[in-house]
């Protein structure tokens, strides 16, 4: 981990969810990947779906897989503890294979999730690892590389996987 | 008063053709007895995730029809989901309501405002393409077919009475994860 965490601009990740053969992001708008999201409003290939909740989303998302469409989720940090009981139930109980693109908003760039003072993004990680769910933390345009090798466990091992995005997308 | 529950079953049964059905709660185990199929999958351990795993499943199959049978407490739960529904416009898309106006799995206790509440009018203010409420079997069963050919999303309201028939699929149980894997294949036709 090299500090601070630096900006990925959206492109580029936009350009990995390609790769990685995505056709609907499902969503419930998070401020901490918003360019992302307005790139995403551009797009053709790739539909967004907005979600009230994030409850909502992980079961969107297993709906697709079961008819067989590619997706990520995204969603913020807060959604990620507000929808802890589905996540359980549809990413462990039932094995959907989720990926999920997590924003952690509002962090210290010069440390470590986990050192960060405020416990939205200091515990996002303890929790993922509470819930046995494997993550990836992408700070800077140097991890972005690790997003196609997640999604592609999260397929193949029918298990939620989630990257942590650890600084605002530009 | 109502319908029974597996009056109002038995008419989708018998429409549902190739669709994806989706149930939850109260309706799991009457649903799998009453009609068996690979394209049932069940919603458990996640209260109100049924309309939206339904949403998941037409949106990426449009070309197949997607039937969710709901509760009224589970529809509560995640009240959102139908504004969610109407953003997306599926047009293959089903939505069924079993409001008998409790929790029903945990002793019956009343939902909120269960007097008053009125899961069509929130439908049609959400954007559902259309909503209708019925409390008559004998007038679902005629309209049924008719609704099943409109474009979705629509809600279908099924006042259902108390006193439920007690039957054989009591005894059922399902295993929604190895239906997940039984509808993909179905659908992928791995």
């Amino acid at each position: 981990m090299t500090l601070p965490a630096r900006s990925v601009p959206a492109q580029m990740l936009l350009d990995k969810l390609r790769r990685c053969g995505v056709r609907f992001v499902v969503s419930v708008p998070d401020t901490h990947q918003k360019s992302l999201l307005a790139l995403l409003d551009g797009v053709r290939d790739i539909r967004t779906i907005t979600c009230c909740t994030e409850d909502e989303a992980l079961c969107v998302a297993m709906g697709m897989w079961i008819g067989g469409a590619p997706c990520a989720v995204m969603i913020q940090h807060a959604g990620l503890y507000a929808c802890v009981n589905h996540l359980r139930g549809v990413g462990l109980d039932l094995k959907a294979p989720l990926f999920m693109l997590i924003g952690l908003l509002g962090r210290d760039v010069d440390k470590p999730p986990r050192e960060n003072s405020g416990s939205m993004v200091r515990l996002a990680e303890p929790l993922l690892d509470t819930l046995g769910i494997r993550h990836y933390l992408v700070d800077g345009p140097e991890d972005v590389h690790l997003i196609e090798p997640a999604y592609r466990e999260s397929l193949s091992g029918e298990l939620p996987v989630a990257v942590l995005i650890g600084a605002a997308t530009a | 008063m109502g319908m029974a529950r597996g009056e109002a079953l038995r008419a989708i049964a018998q429409h549902r053709g190739e669709s994806v059905v989706i149930s939850t709660m109260q309706v799991v185990q009457p649903w799998h007895a009453l009609s068996p199929s690979p394209l049932n999958m069940t919603c458990i351990g996640f209260m109100g995730g049924a309309s939206t795993l339904g949403l998941g499943i037409a949106l990426a199959r449009p070309d197949r029809r997607v039937a969710v049978l709901d509760g009224d407490g589970s529809l509560l739960m995640q009240l959102g989901s139908i504004a969610t529904i109407s953003g997306a416009a599926p047009a293959n898309f089903h939505h069924f309501l079993f409001q008998n106006g409790v929790y029903e799995t945990s002793g019956s206790q009343p939902i909120a405002a269960s007097e008053r509440i009125d899961f069509a009018q929130m439908a049609l203010g959400a954007g559902y393409r259309a909503a209708y409420t019925f409390d008559d079997a004998g007038r679902f069963r005629e309209e049924l077919p008719g609704i099943l050919d409109e474009d979705g999303p629509v809600l279908i309201v099924l006042k259902i009475d108390l006193v439920d028939e007690q039957v054989e699929w009591d005894a059922m149980r399902v295993d929604a994860r190895d239906e997940s894997r039984t509808v993909r294949r179905a659908l992928l036709g791995a």
